[in-house]
């Protein structure tokens, strides 16, 4: 190996040492995007409606990440491809908005401030609607009922509660306060509760 | 930092949420998993390195020396041809009309000049 590396140029060794790097860091990265991914179609296909359009957000959000953070410290990816992804997912639901807006004359969703406060809060000593279900009813009635919420709920409940951040950093992923984030996810919890005690 | 760190001290139902959400994303069909491989290999290959091109600097000065010989043959074929034209162009100006007119005009002292050049020679 001593003997290679003599023949070679300093560029060349330059070259060597900076694609063994990047092989490691390669190493890391694929790791990571296998623990991420599947969750994030998860969450690209509840946003978009349909699953073509989620792997391409997905593709992309990937692409966007390992061009811009590749290089940032390992224990600062996971918010930084959710904050990558959920620009994309934002940035889709945009362009739907405004491609969609002609409908928006004829359905109406209900706004968000209408929400009854009081209807909010949850009791903890009950159960819950989910529980009550089984199998792939269960899975079907969360799904629409995940569907059914504003994408900057959805965002909420699913960066706090299934992935796990805290609220510093899902208001970190969101781009939003702390504040919005409690706000938004009290409504999703509320929403979700509503939808799926209406399924039963 | 996923899923799996179900709380206790939050309602069950959110608890059977996120069970449902892990079961739905462990069941994918395997043209999504293939699909998914493909964007992830197609990110990662933006981060590998390419080789340094060093090809690129003699190749550049080869173009450039190149491109130089051209311009320098072909400037005085391109001089040489141009040339003659210019010489019709100062030699025909306006006044040579102009000349033939007056010309024309004073035909008449020209051929009385003429007859009296040759009446001087004989």
């Amino acid at each position: 190996m001593a003997e290679i590396a003599g023949t070679m140029t300093g560029s060349q060794l330059e070259f060597a040492r900076r694609v063994d790097a990047t092989s490691t860091n390669q190493r890391a990265l694929d790791q990571f995007l296998r623990g991420v991914e599947r969750r994030a179609l998860r969450m690209a296909e509840l946003a978009c409606g349909s699953r073509d359009d989620a792997l391409d957000v997905v593709q992309d959000a990937m692409c966007a990440f390992v061009k811009n953070y590749a290089a940032k410290p390992e224990p600062d990816w996971a918010p930084l491809f959710h904050r990558v992804l959920d620009s994309r997912l934002n940035d889709f639901h945009r362009r739907r908005t405004v491609r969609n807006r002609w409908l928006a004359v004829f359905e109406r969703k209900e706004d968000d401030d209408t929400l009854d406060p009081i209807e909010q809060a949850q009791d903890l000593q009950d159960p819950g609607p989910l529980l009550r279900l089984a199998g792939s009813e269960a899975g079907k009635a969360l799904d629409a009922a995940l569907k059914a919420l504003p994408l900057r709920q959805r965002q909420a409940f699913l960066l706090r509660m299934w992935e796990g951040f805290d609220v510093a950093t899902t208001a970190r992923v969101m781009q939003c306060s702390e504040g919005s984030v409690k706000t938004h996810l009290s409504r999703a919890l509320a929403a979700l509760r509503r939808a799926l005690e209406d399924h039963q | 930092m996923n899923g799996n760190q179900h709380s206790n001290d939050r309602p069950a139902w959110i608890n059977r949420s996120t069970q449902l959400l892990d079961d739905s994303v462990r069941d994918l069909d395997a043209v999504t998993l293939s699909r998914l491989n493909r964007a992830r290999q197609t990110a990662l290959a933006q981060q590998r390195p390419h080789a340094p091109r060093v090809w690129l600097l003699p190749a550049g000065l080869a173009s450039a020396c190149a491109m130089l010989l051209a311009v320098v043959v072909w400037q005085p074929h391109h001089r040489s041809e141009t040339q003659p034209s210019a010489a019709p162009v100062a030699v025909d100006d306006g006044d040579s009309e102009e000349t033939s007119t007056e010309f024309y005009q004073n035909l008449e002292f020209y051929a009385w000049l003429d007859a009296q050049n040759k009446g001087g020679d004989g």
